[in-house]
């Protein structure tokens, strides 16, 4: 990153600890090879990796408002149903006709709304996130069915197919382009912006962090919100992929983004993780999925592959810290 | 810098009242030493000078002006800083970080102004003699010596007009201690009031110009170091070494021989103590007293189960042992009381019967695996009647018990096993002075049923009054062992403080 | 006070709950306090309470433990089971088999937990994924029919005893009973007590945390195995999917019945009314042509509602103690 500071005598930016980004490139560089190869080149398609960076846009911006959850020392499980929810009610609007500038908003605001939701619930009603956001999961998901009985919508303006996942620029998918636009705007913020630093010094240490004046309350709540912000985007992003909203959409989902995050390298204490982690984290998963398909493995082993992976790679980083009594 | 002043600082928590109208002076460009045992209200004093609690009476003045600190914020701004022996800290972020957390300096949108702030804290470093690499360091990649150094920028950058110390050498090595030396020296002659708080001669000769003893919450005594010779520095610190507890000191058993019940030697472990060798004879109260950070409880540890060793042996009655956990010390005979009831003895929220049976519940075992549940309560029953445990009955939770008798219940717990050696570490810490001498009693008594008993303590009184021989420590080696004439306060605390070490 | 930290309170508050789901959804419905309905909630509730009764010995522990894989173990356990019966094993061999295999998998959370030292929700998170997907790799994302199967053990999820169902009567109140006793009246319980109110205490006391926590899981693992196979029986088609749910309302289970999230409290007993009160509502809901969705949705209401209630009572005691 560039970002020039102010004109200073540069600050060389702090090391990344462990090296466990490392250790997931080369992780991914190996899948991608042995993959690759083994598919015999189908993998470097294009169409696949369109498909590829298609999944791994919509796992990944959702990931970015899990990541500052998570770094605050919380967590969200309801994400997939969130994405439902949102994906239903906007879904009802274009079903109702509306245009995509009216609807673009309802996307966004309903996220937002949900994430406001579960922030409340945690931090006013007090209690852990685990189980308010379990709660929330499945309240979410029945109102999903409230909206939309037994159907299916499927009026899906075109155009967001077109726009998102057909059109290019440099030679990606767009949908692609903006995940990683957020992705470094994300990073920057953590990095460089006072209240990104904040997270991070609430998440190492949430008392001292308030004896220094910071307001933990405020930032857990911009966190949940964020990542239904984020998620409410994420799904007006799937209905681009696949064009119909069904009462299951998103089952599942918030697994891939918890394991994507994990992976990347963030703590679940809070306090330690990084954007980057989070997108080779992303990258991971949506390898593995891909591969098992272009491998012709049974798609079921895909569960089994990503569990393994996740106890090896945590399990590795957890020896290591655990040590003595 | 401006003249602080603390008059009649009274300070209660619930029925204790941990400061009794305490009145302390700090003259800038003035280092002030500050001396009491445990308990004794230097914690809460330090608190209260820096907003973290507000005194029920009282009144701070900075420089002729009343302030009432509600916030560590306020207390900040009017200039007053401290470091801690265990800084508060954010392990992972940056050294730089740790300075400004919470009050970045910012441009515009908010965005961290990086090079304005290392450009801020360069100079400050170089006041210190710290290399300006050390600001990209993460903070738990340090040394706690440099962590306190990175604290004590802080101070610096809040243009602290008071820093207040609390035990900082007590974790530091000898060059790190110097150091620090050398740059509360600087602190002081920049015109700040700097007040230290120890229980180390060496360091208050050094470092101050004046001494204050804080007793039970109270100034027990105030002077000129200088006005102060080694044997009256010594007994102030001492305080009251020759106080009783309203009971005459036992007789001391003689010197033991044959094989002691617990043999430590040569037992070292980087970073918490080197060489170390403890003979512990059965029938005895064998004392382990130091200063903390000393090493005491770590070697304990050792013989637990709960710390390995990186060298040395450790034999139970001549037979070598290593235990793995503590589970298995135990079930060799070893028991351990841990320093610290609150978070590693008692289960707060659980009825005072399942406390007290915590060790023995594999004795209250009817057939089939079932519990005894009327074992277990006539097992509690009478340890409550024993130890004098002052509660309605088996039943309510320990956590609403005093202090005293918490402690009261943990010593029964391990008194009710079958045990052939002991370890109290600190055990009447926080206690009133009534059941500090019983619990006394209870040592006294199982020694001379033929326990072995280790009582590590940082009050020499109690040290004294209840031990036949004391171990002392410093540093995380053993300086020396006290037996009959050799175990009077002025000597042990000598060789605790280093006095006889001076030189070096 | 009780050392589970069992107090009257929410027991008497789950019966009022049970008393009241019923009443409203009789109000409605008269005939749903019919044999046969009872008969019906009673099934779905020895399932779902099974998978709550070793979740509730996880979650007790304390420092943070769950087990979220325990609809996976239920749905891969039917799997397994349904391909020994396929492949001509006999029956009773075939469900000791599969009992072992829960066993194992049960095993598996332990070790991620306590040796490898992931936290709970990230190792259960991550097996969860795995055993799911073994579930579909073993039944080739298929059911596998079993209705003609032995009647015997066809009889472990459709049969009646004494009017009542088997499964009921000869698998559930036998394990709640010796639950109850293990948390209650054993060693075991009292010593997991004490790890989940203070884990370093209980060290220092002697006490093998690592082993008791997991064992916890292990146990989990026999019982959500167990729920497995009586729902394979009892619809005679193993489902690899089946648990999915199940995930969820264990834990709201657990939650509502007294259990505190942060271990050391709670009681099998109290999971039991709590499975109660969810397997009327859950039924209620269900005949009255609620789908499933509604059922989760409406124990997640249950489940935060009950926390709301609870934390200000919660706080007030803690005030008392300091």
């Amino acid at each position: 990153m560039s970002a020039a500071v102010m004109g200073a005598p540069k600050v060389p930016r702090l090391r990344l600890p462990q090296g466990h980004e490392a250790l997931l490139l080369i992780t991914l560089a190996v899948l991608v090879a042995g993959i690759g190869m083994f598919s015999h080149g189908a993998f470097w398609s294009r169409i696949n990796l369109d498909n590829l960076f298609v999944s791994s846009a919509i796992t990944l911006i959702p990931a970015i408002g899990m990541t500052v959850v998570i770094l605050t020392g919380g967590i969200d499980v309801s994400t997939g149903s969130m994405l439902g929810l949102t994906a239903a009610i906007g879904g009802s609007c274009f079903a109702a006709g509306w245009s995509l500038a009216a609807t673009v908003p309802v996307f966004l605001l309903t996220g937002a709304g949900l994430g406001l939701v579960n922030a409340v619930l945690i931090i006013k009603g007090k209690i852990p996130p685990v189980i308010a956001t379990l709660g929330t999961l499945s309240i979410y998901r029945m109102i999903v069915f409230i909206v939309l009985g037994s159907n299916w919508i499927t009026q899906i303006p075109p155009v967001l197919t077109r726009v998102f996942v057909v059109d290019h620029a440099l030679w990606l998918p767009v949908v692609a382009l903006i995940a990683l636009g957020f992705v470094i705007v994300a990073s920057l913020f953590l990095r460089y912006f006072r209240w990104g630093r904040h997270v991070y010094a609430l998440g190492n240490n949430e008392e001292a962090a308030r004896l220094a004046g910071i307001r933990p309350e405020r930032i857990k709540l911009a966190a949940y919100v964020m990542l239904g912000l984020l998620t409410g985007f994420a799904a007006l992003l799937t209905l681009g992929q696949s064009p119909m909203v069904q009462t299951s959409t998103g089952s599942g989902f918030v697994l891939q983004v918890i394991a994507a995050v994990v992976l990347g390298g963030t703590s679940l204490s809070g306090g330690r993780g990084t954007m980057a982690g989070t997108l080779l984290g992303t990258l991971v998963v949506q390898v593995v999925d891909d591969g098992i398909v272009l491998l012709h493995i049974q798609p079921f082993w895909n569960g089994v592959a990503l569990g393994v992976i996740i106890l090896a790679a945590i399990g590795l980083s957890s020896r290591r810290d655990a040590g003595g009594m | 810098m401006a003249l602080v002043e603390l008059k009649g600082i009274v300070k209660r928590f619930g029925g204790v009242v941990a400061l009794n109208g305490v009145d302390l002076t700090l003259v800038p460009g003035e280092a002030h030493a500050l001396l009491g045992e445990n308990g004794a209200g230097k914690s809460t004093l330090i608190r209260v000078m820096t907003g973290a609690i507000v005194p029920d009476e009282g009144s701070i003045t900075v420089g002729g002006t009343t302030c009432r600190f509600t916030h560590p914020a306020q207390a900040s701004a009017a200039g007053i800083a401290a470091v801690y022996q265990e800084p508060m800290i954010y392990p992972h972020l940056s050294v730089l970080e740790n300075i400004f957390a919470g009050a970045e300096m910012t441009g515009r949108f908010g965005i961290v102004r990086r090079g304005a702030m290392a450009a801020v804290v360069r100079p400050l470093l170089e006041q210190l003699d710290l290399p300006a690499s050390l600001l990209v360091r993460r903070m738990s990649s340090l040394s706690i010596g440099f962590q306190q150094m990175v604290l004590i920028t802080k101070a610096l950058m809040l243009n602290a007009g008071v820093i207040i110390f609390d035990e900082p050498t007590s974790i530091l090595s000898q060059a790190e201690t110097d150091r620090l030396f050398v740059i509360i020296e600087r602190l002081r002659r920049d015109g700040r009031a700097i007040v230290y708080i120890t229980h180390r001669l060496d360091e208050i000769r050094r470092i101050a110009s004046r001494v204050t003893v804080l007793t039970d919450g109270r100034v027990s005594g105030t002077a000129l170091t200088s006005d102060l010779d080694e044997a009256k520095l010594l007994t102030l610190m001492a305080g009251k070494a020759s106080r009783d507890y309203g009971k005459p000191l036992r007789d001391r058993a003689a010197p033991a021989h044959g094989t002691p019940a617990l043999r430590m030697a040569g037992l070292t472990r980087a970073g918490a103590y080197q060489n170390v060798d403890w003979d512990v004879p059965a029938g005895q109260v064998t004392g382990v007293y130091g200063l903390v950070g000393s090493g005491r409880s770590e070697v304990a540890l050792a013989a637990f189960g709960a710390l390995r060793p990186e060298r040395g042996t450790i034999a139970l009655e001549g037979r070598p042992i290593a235990p793995r956990d503590p589970a298995e010390a135990i079930r060799l005979g070893i028991g351990y009381l841990p320093e610290d009831r609150k978070l590693q003895g008692i289960f707060a929220t659980k009825p005072l019967e399942a406390n007290l049976t915590a060790g023995t519940i594999g004795r209250f075992l009817a057939r089939g695996g079932r519990l005894d549940f009327a074992g277990l309560r006539g097992e509690a029953l009478r340890l409550i009647g024993y130890y004098r445990i002052k509660a309605r009955d088996e039943t309510i939770g320990i956590g609403t018990l005093s202090g005293g008798n918490q402690q009261k219940a943990l010593f029964a717990r391990w008194a009710g096993q079958s045990l052939k050696v002991l370890i109290l570490d600190e055990p009447t810490r926080g206690i009133d002075i009534g059941t500090k001498a019983e619990i006394h009693d209870f040592i006294r008594d199982l020694a001379a049923g033929g326990l072995a008993v280790v009582v590590i303590s940082s009050d020499l009184p109690e040290v004294l009054a209840v031990s036949d021989r004391i171990i002392v420590m410093r540093r995380g080696g053993v300086v020396g062992v006290a037996e009959g004439e050799a175990m009077n306060a002025e000597a042990i605390l000598a060789s605790a403080v280093g006095a006889d070490a001076r030189a070096a | 006070m009780h050392a589970s930290g069992f107090d009257r309170t929410r027991p008497l508050l789950l019966a009022a709950m049970a008393v009241l789901a019923l009443a409203g959804f009789a109000i409605g419905h008269p005939d749903i306090l019919s044999g046969a309905n009872f008969d019906s909630m009673a099934v779905f509730g020895v399932e779902i309470g099974m998978i709550a009764l070793g979740q509730t010995l996880v979650i007790s522990g304390g420092d943070s433990g769950i087990d979220l894989s325990v609809g996976a173990i239920a749905g891969l356990a039917q799997v397994v089971l349904g391909r020994l019966l396929h492949a001509d094993v006999a029956w009773p061999l075939a469900v000791a088999v599969t009992l072992g295999a829960g066993l194992g998998l049960g095993a598996i959370n332990a070790l991620a937990v306590t040796w490898l030292r992931i936290a709970p929700i990230i190792a259960t998170l991550a097996t969860l994924f795995g055993y799911a997907g073994l579930a579909l790799v073993l039944s080739g994302g298929t059911n596998i029919d079993l209705t003609q199967q032995s009647s015997w053990f066809l009889a472990l999820g459709q049969g009646h005893v004494l009017g009542l169902p088997f499964q009921l009567i000869v698998l559930y109140l036998p394990l709640l009973a010796m639950f109850a006793f293990l948390q209650h009246g054993t060693f075991y319980g009292r010593a997991l007590y004490l790890t989940g109110t203070n884990d370093r205490a209980a060290a220092l006391a002697g006490l093998r945390v690592g082993r008791l926590r997991g064992a916890a899981y292990v146990l989990c693992g026999l019982t959500a195995t167990i729920a497995g196979i009586v729902g394979a029986a009892r619809l005679g088609t193993t489902r690899p999917d089946a648990g999915m749910n199940d995930n969820l309302i264990s834990i709201a289970i657990v939650v509502l019945g007294g259990t505190g999230i942060f271990g050391g409290t709670g009681s099998v007993v109290g999971t039991a009314l709590a499975t109660v009160v969810i397997a009327i509502v859950d039924y209620g809901l269900s005949y009255n042509d609620f789908n499933p969705i509604y059922q989760a949705g409406v124990i997640g209401v249950i489940l935060i509602g009950v926390i709301l209630v609870e934390n200000p009572v919660l706080a007030r005691r803690a005030r008392r103690l300091k």
